[in-house]
């Protein structure tokens, strides 16, 4: 009888459990105290993004002082419960260099990528959700999901670049059945085997993908381009029936619970309030049981649409066209909607931090990047727009701080990310925001 | 004799032909154009091709406006692995459909056993199913790839439909499928031109957002799409049939931007009377609307800005604040002179989706008209501006119109602003779930308006200046031409479609003339000369 690594470690940890009472958690760590899994792999590290619409309101936000024991504001107070795993960033630059301030747009393009956007409404360049994937999505089945908790596939800011963004689930229904529909293989269940039906679609897909060399001829340069994503999208697909043969290695303690029912999702934000956390569950799910590295959410479009029903203007109207209250110095009503997103915000944080596995939940082996497209939305001013960085990355970022405006470009936040989830890279962005220098002091 | 001979020059002129080709290495054929299929345009194929009983389950890539167009964004979006996923889902599960037992009848062909491979079964199957699909014929390799993996799985499996299953599957999921493409072939005179299949699946997909049928596809096979004669008789053909409403119907949601629906929400507090119902059925009042006029009636498509007559159900009947006493689902109406309705501007489509969820929008109306209507784009208002005083509601401006009036006082506002808000503002006579209303915060609403010179009130008034206005009627010839040929509308020279504009014009602008005209003319199908530099032929062979 062989006895492997893997099954040794369930063994005893098994026995120890019943047994001796050991403490759930040592028993999932080796020697130097580095989280494994049940299969004796570490877990992954994920990444999740969520983006918001029109910022916050510089006045109310930003903490008087930077490092660790800054004070709470009033608009990052529903963010307190994760104070200790979050990073906040203030005070950082957005140069478009020669580009024009695309409205709602420039701002969410270049948190994104690094680049201030040649086009309204395109990405120069894959996101950076899609730049990790690369690296740490290989094995799991999806190599990312996005979702929109208003109910708009194309509320995505997710993408390979250009125009086209990857659609997003526009209802829990339509989540749900994505990840734990057909295809969805338990990993809490013992009695795994592989279906025979993914490899019958891999030779399929394979036929498919030989049409390539054929296709690709007699194409000007634009639809070469366009092809190649086809079947770059064909490749993805067969990766994700390699993915379906191989035994789910995590053993996550979550149960899958039923379909969601249908949901009314639109611009409301009582809806919002009602779906964001249901999607961020079934997000926080599909990271603990390795369905997919990377979870995409967004509440609104750029420019907000949401709105308070009664309110005959809305978040995206009321930043324009709200005065500013001579006494308070701001926005009141876009004050409030800007605490309402930070409100959505933190019920992402809550379901991530609510599933434990290994030392601590998915959160701390997650890092969740947090991005708008405007830092004061009435004016369309994008420099200073609040960034915020979640989780602990598995140990590899540092939380808990406030990196006060040193006047950084945006992009930094990027490198430092990507250099956290294990992204070889020296060097991001492109232009005034092409950037060398990660915040080494946030890396662990 | 005579026919040999002319068989034997035509010979070795297309000899001589491929050998100067090949000398210069330019390529025989270039794809010009690439489309994905719009979730309509793939159910409709996939229903023409297998019959309505097939299933399409499964969602699509949303798409993008170009232009004024979803249409030109299918020339420019790919498929992402989300959209991949799903094109291989949908293919399966039609597959599973096709080579199910109760389907199995309708198949070209009986293998000899059901429990081993045939070959030749397989390939009539998919070469049958394929030429639809493709929109020409399979090439012997095409077929073969597919033949291969079914005899492969028909025998793992023992199942000759099980592996015809997956090789159907495979041409369902193929590039050649879920992109139309386009291909030019040189036409003479160094001179290029759309070969036959894909003149054929233009027009098909113009005139019946589908497929092109067994006639068209034989029609192109003889090569009578390349004949002045053999065009106007497939154009005639398929402008005949009840089908073109489906097309027509494609064209009208796409140009009037009725898939803004999709996102539109109503603020249940102000108003609680809006549903999702009112909202699917005002889409297709306006659908209605167009084709009736259009193809029905065959009317004067500048009525469309001032026609009262419309169709209405119970859910617009609730909206419209009208009594509706009538059994069935929709009735033909017309709305009472002097209601302010005047054609489509003033059916809850339009109104209610260029409206804030809360409150009408002289702007955002004013905009998207300007845009749907006359080919016009409002450029994006300049970063920094100060909007406040078009909200104070408390203030001493009492109505919208007073308010923008303030606001566009402001030199760099005033431009756009007196572009699009006229148009806007004389729709201020509807809420915005459209219904009709004369005062606003307590003050009777002014609804003048003033655009280019001319003076006109109210949603009548802006019906009349649309109507008579020739920026409108070129402005749809223009959309028509676009949307046909996948492009931004705004990129389009106005000489492309001179003389269809010309013909709809002289035809009192009746819109079967408009697509004939732009069918038939000359230059419809002529391409550009591909680069030589490009030659992909030869560097992907190599």
């Amino acid at each position: 009888m062989k006895f492997d690594r893997r099954f040794l470690l369930r063994g005893t940890c098994q026995g120890a459990l019943a047994v001796m009472a050991l403490p759930f958690l040592d028993c999932f760590l080796d020697s130097k105290g580095k989280v494994l899994a049940a299969t004796g792999r570490p877990l992954p590290t994920r990444f999740n993004t969520f983006f918001f619409g029109l910022g916050l309101t510089k006045q109310l936000w930003i903490p008087k002082t930077g490092g660790k024991s800054y004070e709470m504001t009033g608009q990052l107070k529903p963010l307190e419960p994760y104070r200790a795993k979050l990073n906040v960033f203030s005070g950082l630059r957005v140069p478009l260099d020669d580009n024009p301030n695309y409205q709602h747009w420039s701002g969410a393009a270049a948190a994104a990528t690094g680049i201030s956007p040649t086009k309204q409404s395109e990405f120069d360049s894959k996101t950076i959700d899609q730049q990790i994937a690369d690296t740490i999505s290989h094995g799991a089945r999806f190599k990312s999901i996005s979702a929109s908790a208003a109910g708009d596939p194309k509320q995505s800011y997710s993408s390979l670049g250009g125009a086209n963004t990857l659609p997003a689930e526009a209802s829990p229904l339509s989540l749900y059945t994505r990840l734990f529909g057909p295809g969805f293989q338990d990993p809490t269940k013992g009695d795994w085997k592989p279906d025979p039906q993914a490899m019958i679609q891999q030779s399929v897909l394979s036929v498919v993908a030989d049409n390539r060399k054929r296709v690709m001829q007699n194409l000007g340069s634009a639809d070469r381009a366009r092809m190649d994503q086809y079947f770059t999208s064909v490749r993805e697909a067969e990766l994700q029936m390699a993915a379906q043969l191989q035994r789910p290695e995590i053993q996550a303690k979550v149960t899958i619970p039923d379909a969601p029912a249908e949901m009314v999702c639109n611009n409301a934000l009582p809806n919002l309030r009602k779906v964001t956390p249901i999607m961020a569950r079934l997000g926080a799910l599909a990271l603990a049981t390795d369905q997919t590295r990377v979870f995409n959410l967004s509440v609104s479009e750029p420019g907000s649409q949401i709105f308070m029903p009664g309110d005959s203007l809305g978040y995206h109207q009321s930043t324009h066209e709200e005065p500013i209250d001579p006494v308070l110095g701001y926005q009141p009503r876009v004050a409030q909607y800007n605490v309402d997103t930070m409100e959505l915000f933190a019920m992402l944080l809550k379901e991530l931090d609510g599933v434990p596995e290994g030392d601590g939940t998915i959160l701390d082996h997650s890092l969740v990047f947090a991005f708008t497209d405007q830092s004061f939305a009435k004016i369309h001013a994008v420099d200073g727009l609040p960034i915020f960085v979640a989780g602990g990355a598995s140990g590899r970022m540092k939380a808990g701080f406030h990196v006060a405006g040193d006047s950084s470009p945006v992009s930094r936040v990027g490198l430092t990310i990507q250099k956290a989830m294990g992204v070889s890279l020296d060097v991001w962005g492109k232009g005034s925001m092409e950037i060398r220098q990660p915040y080494t002091d946030l890396l662990a | 004799m005579r026919n040999l001979a002319v068989s034997l020059l035509s010979l070795t002129v297309l000899a001589s032909a491929v050998g100067i080709a090949s000398a210069q290495a330019a390529p025989s054929s270039q794809v010009m154009s690439m489309r994905r299929l719009t979730q309509a345009e793939y159910r409709n194929s996939i229903a023409d091709i297998f019959g309505k009983e097939i299933e399409v389950r499964g969602s699509f890539e949303p798409t993008i406006r170009v232009g004024g167009l979803q249409a030109a964004s299918t020339s420019v979006l790919s498929v992402t692995p989300v959209g991949f996923e799903s094109f291989t889902n949908m293919a399966d599960s039609i597959a599973v459909q096709v080579t199910g037992e109760k389907y199995r009848a309708k198949l070209p062909c009986t293998p000899k056993d059901a429990k081993t491979p045939d070959d030749a079964c397989t390939a009539q199957v998919l070469s049958f199913y394929g030429r639809q699909l493709y929109r020409r014929p399979l090439t012997q390799d095409e077929i073969k790839a597919s033949v291969k993996l079914s005899n492969g799985l028909a025998k793992s499996q023992n199942d000759f439909y099980a592996g015809l299953r997956y090789g159907l599957a495979s041409l369902l999921q193929a590039p050649d499928f879920v992109f139309r493409m386009e291909t030019a072939v040189p036409a003479g005179n160094k001179q290029w031109a759309l070969d036959p299949y894909s003149r054929a699946t233009r027009l098909s997909y113009l005139m019946w957002d589908s497929t092109p049928d067994a006639e068209l596809l034989q029609a192109a096979e003889k090569g009578e799409l390349n004949t002045a004669a053999g065009l106007e008789k497939q154009v005639d053909r398929l402008m005949a049939s009840p089908r073109l409403d489906a097309g027509m119907r494609a064209f009208f949601n796409d140009m009037l931007e009725l898939d803004t629906f999709d996102t539109v929400s109503k603020d249940s507090i102000l108003y609680p009377k809006w549903s999702s119902g009112i909202a699917a059925s005002a889409r297709e009042e306006t659908l209605r609307t167009a084709i009736d006029l259009a193809l029905h009636e065959n009317g004067d498509m500048r009525d469309l800005m001032t026609t009262r007559k419309t169709f209405l159900n119970r859910n617009l009947a609730a909206d419209y604040q009208l009594p509706f006493q009538f059994k069935g689902d929709w009735v033909p109406y017309e709305f009472a002179a002097g209601s302010g309705r005047s054609g489509i501007l003033t059916q809850a489509s339009m109104l209610t989706m260029f409206s804030h969820p809360g409150r009408s929008s002289p702007t955002k109306r004013g905009v998207a008209m300007m845009d749907i209507f006359l080919c016009e784009p409002t450029p994006a208002p300049p970063a920094n501006v100060d909007f406040s005083v078009v909200n104070d509601v408390n203030g001493a401006l009492k109505t919208v119109r007073e308010r923008l009036t303030a606001h566009a006082t402001n030199s760099t506002c005033a431009s756009c602003h007196n572009h699009s808000d006229p148009i806007g503002l004389s729709l201020e006579g509807f809420d915005t779930i459209a219904q009709r209303r004369t005062m606003e915060n307590g003050k009777e609403i002014d609804l003048s308006a003033t655009i280019q010179g001319k003076k006109f009130s109210g949603s009548e008034g802006l019906g009349k200046f649309l109507h008579d206005n020739p920026k409108y009627t070129s402005c749809m010839a223009r959309k028509v031409y676009a949307y046909s040929r996948g492009e931004n509308s705004e990129d389009v020279s106005a000489s492309a479609f001179k003389t269809a504009n010309k013909s709809f014009a002289d035809s009192g602008f009746r819109m079967r003339s408009l697509l004939k005209a732009i069918v038939e003319d000359k230059d419809y199908f002529s391409a550009p000369t591909p680069e030589t530099t490009s030659a992909p032929t030869k560097v992907a062979a190599q």
